[in-house]
């Protein structure tokens, strides 16, 4: 027979304690943070049938991540080859260093959308901190980013003009990216709960945002365009976006000066970098906090 | 805690309300329109009114027909659900076996899934590795425990589901309908299991259709009809107004049938339903 035993673990409750009405806005924060560091061996273990799933455990199943940045790298160079009369110098480079970090962002935030939804039968079950889905999303989506990065400094080592040891600030700019990424993905998760259609409208939002973010333009393309001129409050509003600075931020240190000339690679604007790394922080509490706030009604709505 | 004060499961009227605005077809385009046409809230008691207590050592069975709030009570007790009113107390670690046979990843192997099942539970990672050879005994899956759940019977994938679930002992034991999974040898099987269990935990909390299993081996009895306690004491008193009272409407529907059956008039007024 089965051997009998009590929990030795610390991490489950042992008591349970509940009664309507909500706890601060603080004591759910505190909550949210210590649900994920007491919960990091079940966000590892949903990380990996997460890449399992999606077959990102073997390099066959990475082939589209490789693959598919370099698909949407030529659509976008024929694209603007025909539409702009010059683009900049080394323009699949200067693309390209924003693509793979924008289809890290994409789809950690489409995924994130699934994934409360889709354990719906668990938490129906089992009382678990819900929180672990989203985060188990975006640290998969790490994984997918970082076989992203093959064709991006396969891309990088073709241009050896431009290689250089900026380079090291890479994993800072992504990293503000990530702690931007969690929030966004912790928010969604929480919010697809209610309104089931808004997988569908996050398709349309994430395809805006990328045209709107300086992805396949500079800030300063956009700046000498006639219409921002004569409108500077819209370049201001296009500074403020997340993805300008981080987009201006890998370039900064993948390809340089927006102006083309090689060996121009600068190290990133670091108060932006800065002022988006500490509103991210704020925002992830601030999501954080959502989600525990709405995490009970997860059991009745799904 | 005093002697005195010995209680396992404590719960003062209990209340657990569905807001129906919010349900899992809710799209941002209903919303709005429920908003723009001023629709009130649609709001649904599935429980009220409830109050238990329960001390170690006892043996509660909650029985009533479908939707009744039996499960729902359930998963305020371990801890799934919020209670939209009145307060629930659970002393001690409560494990519950709510809904089996689900499995917990059907891309995931069967000790892929134990280990998964495991870290959900919050259990130490090493007494789910200690516990490991004990379970892939249990459910007895043969080669299958290393396939994907995926390629598992349903009656296979409640075979380990409940292998999961009952690995611990807890100190507070939920049981929703968990004797009707998996073929005759392995139901005797669970069947020993869960008596085991019944012994061992400090109190039990039973949801079942199954009247001799109540009358057998709870102390307690609680019947439930549309989230109300209609009575609660000694389960062959309960038993007997449950039986009673569904024959009773078996009955009335009976008659409401034959009257719609002899008379269409009274069929198409609705009559069906008394």
């Amino acid at each position: 027979m089965l051997p009998c035993r009590l929990m030795s673990s610390g991490n489950a409750a042992a008591t349970i304690r509940q009664s309507p009405g909500g706890p601060s806005s603080l004591a759910l924060l505190r909550q949210g943070i210590t649900d994920i560091l007491s919960r990091r061996r079940l966000i590892r273990y949903l990380t990996a049938a997460d890449m399992k799933k999606r077959g990102s455990d073997t390099i066959l199943g990475n082939l589209w991540w490789i693959l598919d940045p370099l698909l949407q790298l030529v659509v976008y160079v024929i694209f603007v080859s025909i539409i702009a009369a010059k683009p900049a110098p080394d323009y699949p480079l200067f693309i390209f260093a924003s693509i793979v970090p924008w289809k890290w962002f994409a789809s950690v935030v489409q995924d994130a959308s699934t994934s409360v939804v889709g354990a719906g039968l668990l938490i129906r079950q089992i009382a678990f901190p819900k929180i672990v889905l989203p985060l188990a999303t975006a640290s998969a989506g790490v994984v997918g980013f970082l076989w992203g990065l093959v064709p991006l400094f396969g891309l990088i080592l073709l241009h050896p003009h431009r290689l250089s040891l900026m380079l090291v600030w890479f994993p800072v700019i992504a990293f503000v990216q990530f702690v931007f990424t969690l929030a966004v993905a912790v928010v969604v998760s929480a919010s697809n709960v209610f309104f089931r259609d808004l997988g569908n409208a996050l398709g349309h939002a994430l395809r805006l945002w990328w045209f709107l973010s300086p992805g396949l333009f500079s800030l300063q393309n956009l700046e000498q365009t006639k219409f921002v001129q004569a409108n500077p409050i819209v370049g201001t509003l296009a500074a403020l976006n997340p993805f300008a600075v981080l987009f201006e931020a890998y370039r900064a240190v993948i390809y340089g000066a927006p102006g083309g000339a090689a060996g121009t690679t600068h190290p990133p604007d670091l108060v932006a970098l800065g002022g988006l790394l500490l509103a991210s922080i704020v925002l992830l509490a601030l999501c954080i906090t959502f989600f525990k706030r709405v995490e009970p009604e997860f059991a009745k709505v799904l | 805690m005093s002697p005195g004060n010995q209680y396992a499961v404590k719960a003062v009227d209990l209340g657990v309300r569905y807001n129906l605005r919010f349900n899992r077809k809710t799209t941002v385009r209903t919303s709005v329109a429920n908003f723009v046409l001023r629709r009130p809230p649609q709001r649904f008691w599935a429980l009220r009114h409830v109050s238990i207590e329960l001390s170690h050592g006892e043996s509660l069975g909650v029985i009533g027909p479908n939707g009744a709030g039996k499960s729902t009570l359930l998963q305020v007790l371990a801890g799934i659900m919020r209670p939209s009113e009145g307060t629930v107390d659970v002393r001690g670690q409560v494990s519950g076996l709510l809904g089996l046979g689900a499995g917990f990843d059907p891309e995931l192997s069967g000790v892929e899934n134990i280990l998964l099942g495991g870290a959900f539970l919050g259990l130490d990672d090493g007494l789910v590795h200690e516990l490991l050879p004990s379970i892939v005994e249990f459910a007895d899956l043969g080669d299958f425990i290393e396939a994907p759940l995926k390629t598992y019977s349903a009656g296979m994938r409640a075979r380990l589901g409940f292998a999961i679930a009952t690995a611990v002992d807890p100190d507070i034991l939920l049981l929703d309908e968990v004797l009707a999974t998996g073929d005759a040898n392995f139901r005797a099987k669970s069947k020993e299991r869960v008596i085991e269990l019944v012994k061992a935990a400090k109190a039990v909390v039973l949801v079942t259709h199954d009247m001799e299993w109540v009358v057998e081996y709870c102390n307690r009895a609680l019947l439930l009809e549309h989230g109300r306690v209609i009575l609660e004491g000694d389960p062959n008193e309960v038993v007997k107004l449950h039986l009673d009272r569904t024959a009773a409407e078996a009955e009335a529907r009976r008659a409401a049938a034959l009257a719609a059956g002899l008379d269409p008039a009274v069929a198409a007024r609705g009559g069906g339903r008394r």
